[in-house]
């Protein structure tokens, strides 16, 4: 019986396709992550070809340090405090940085993540935060920093309440959009499986909107990070914002340029990490 | 038929399905909108290990009556029975399999199918084993780390089935399962369900707005009439089991079609 079944479907060429199909798909991937890898090298040398060539014709380092300046500046505060008393490596200055990134941007994406799942499911809590968002959204963190000064003070609670409300917003938007467009018959596929309301809402619900959610929470890293280097160059003794805004007060333009390389460096990292994140729940990207 | 004769006596005896004057309306989007009756009372029975059709044009409730056998929906009046029991929400017991396959993207072909024993926490070492056989009987046997997006729309499909029997459900609710397929993947789903019905005993409500498909699979089809939906006229299909895709060129297929066609037609 169970092979009248087997030939009636055809498995040999069912299996046939599979195994051409993944072949296919994994040769396209790999072959074009080398073009890309080749092409994003090129790009970046250009530009520090072009940055080199300015800087060589201009010849003025506050104006614009050659590239191996720079670059030895950089790894020059990597070991040296900034400013020479009491200052911090830029090593400290980044984990500073990065610490109140982290604290703002994961308080804010729990937060996010629990209202947007209560609005996606309660529809008078929809209605009721859905103006608020909209009112919100718009409004730029910075403009709240002279109100949070005078609320807070310039310690770090102003600093995280600005990553939060810069977070919050765009995990709201994300979490609800995620949660709508998961579709009504897949739940249904898992309750009418067996599973409860509540596991259906975990596995199937919640799960599915899983890697929309992760990319919600890459856009609000980059928006933390414009943040944070906006409240750093304003209140802050510490931290890489504080460091090109202070560089720059005294023409060390090969400071600030490093702490602009170290900001990026880190948002790539912190990015890449959630990438991962995102590859390892959606199997359809890998 | 081995499944058959597992079946205590009892449940041979009552109907699978029974639906007693089942009358079923939405409301409209806005206020001013009337409400749409989708069904009005309605009335089918559906015999043990019988093959039923439900036919008709789309907006006429064949998809809220299957919504309301599997327990997505509740009728605003009169009864759905299964088995002699009031449906009161979905369960593992009446397996439903959408218009498309629903499989869970992140899960792999043989996760997905051992969804339903993790989610009512009765995964044995023997379900396991179980679903490693379905998915060979489906023709799965080298899919079971792939992902449903790795695999074909038939593929696709197939696991979907799986997913389902491996509950050992004893009504298979199909909402217009192979509408979204080629003609050529469409003919050899509908070969393989019905070598799948044969083997399995198992009571079957499918619904289609194709008519030979209809014809073809079904031992009954009910014919609906367009909204509010009402059952039109129930045909028997005698012709011989097994089928094949060879039989829709007879002349007893043909006549049969335009029997079913005619009673779709009817008064429109």
């Amino acid at each position: 019986m169970t092979t009248d079944v087997v030939v009636v479907v055809e498995p040999a060429t069912s299996s046939g396709q599979t195994s051409t199909a993944s072949r296919r798909a994994a040769g396209r991937s790999r072959g074009g992550s080398w073009r890309r890898l080749a092409f994003g090298l090129l790009g970046l040398i250009l530009t520090a070809a072009v940055w080199q060539l300015v800087s060589y014709v201009k010849g003025d380092p506050v104006i614009l340090p050659s590239v191996q300046r720079t670059a030895s500046t950089f790894w020059e505060y990597l070991s040296q405090p900034y400013p020479a008393v009491q200052g911090k490596t830029l090593w400290q200055h980044a984990l500073v940085s990065g610490g109140r990134i982290l604290a703002g941007w994961a308080a804010g994406v729990v937060i996010g993540v629990a209202v947007g799942g209560v609005m996606a499911s309660v529809s008078f809590v929809r209605h009721l935060l859905d103006p608020l968002i909209e009112i919100t959204r718009p409004l730029p963190p910075l403009a709240f920093i002279p109100l949070f000064i005078v609320w807070f003070g310039i310690g770090e609670t102003p600093k995280f309440l600005l990553i939060l409300i810069g977070v919050v917003p765009v995990m709201i938007i994300a979490t609800v959009s995620a949660l709508d467009a998961v579709p009504t018959e897949l739940v249904q596929a898992g309750r009418s499986l067996g599973a409860s309301p509540l596991w259906a809402l975990l596995t199937v619900r919640l799960r599915s909107a899983l890697p929309p959610i992760i990319t919600g929470m890459r856009l609000a890293m980059g928006g933390a990070w414009t943040s944070i280097v906006a409240v750093e160059l304003i209140a802050a003794t510490s931290g890489l914002g504080y460091v090109i805004n202070n560089a720059g007060v005294n023409l060390q333009t090969p400071l600030v340029l490093s702490g602009i390389l170290a900001i990026s460096v880190l948002g790539i990292v912190f990015d890449g990490l959630l990438r991962l994140l995102h590859r390892f729940a959606d199997p359809t990207t890998r | 038929m081995t499944l058959t004769q597992g079946l205590p006596v009892s449940t041979a005896a009552r109907p699978a399905v029974e639906l007693i004057g089942v009358k079923k309306h939405f409301t409209g989007r806005s206020r001013r909108a009337p409400k749409r009756v989708a069904l009005d009372g309605f009335d089918l029975t559906v015999r043990p290990g019988e093959f039923l059709c439900l036919l008709g044009p789309s907006g006429c409730g064949k998809s809220t009556l299957l919504n309301m056998l599997a327990g997505f929906t509740q009728p605003d009046r009169g009864q759905v029975l299964t088995d002699g029991e009031p449906v009161t929400g979905p369960g593992p017991d009446r397996g439903v399999l959408f218009q498309t396959p629903m499989l869970f993207p992140w899960l792999t072909t043989l996760d997905n199918v051992l969804y339903g024993p993790r989610a009512r926490h009765e995964l044995t070492a023997e379900t396991r084993r179980r679903a490693v056989e379905l998915l060979e009987t489906v023709g799965l046997a080298d899919a079971h780390d792939a992902f449903p997006h790795e695999l074909s729309g038939g593929m696709r499909h197939r696991a979907a089935f799986a997913r389902v029997l491996v509950n050992r459900p004893r009504l298979l609710l199909m909402d217009e399962p192979f509408g979204a397929l080629d003609a050529i993947t469409r003919v050899a789903m509908q070969r393989f369900l019905l070598h799948l019905w044969q083997r399995e005993q198992i009571t079957i409500v499918f619904v289609t707005h194709d008519v030979e498909e209809a014809a073809l699979l079904g031992d009954r089809v009910c014919v609906m009439s367009g909204s509010p939906g009402r059952a039109r006229a129930v045909i028997e299909v005698d012709l011989p089991r097994p089928r094949s895709i060879e039989d829709t060129e007879t002349l007893e297929f043909v006549q049969l079609k335009r029997r079913i066609r005619e009673a779709l037609e009817d008064d429109h």
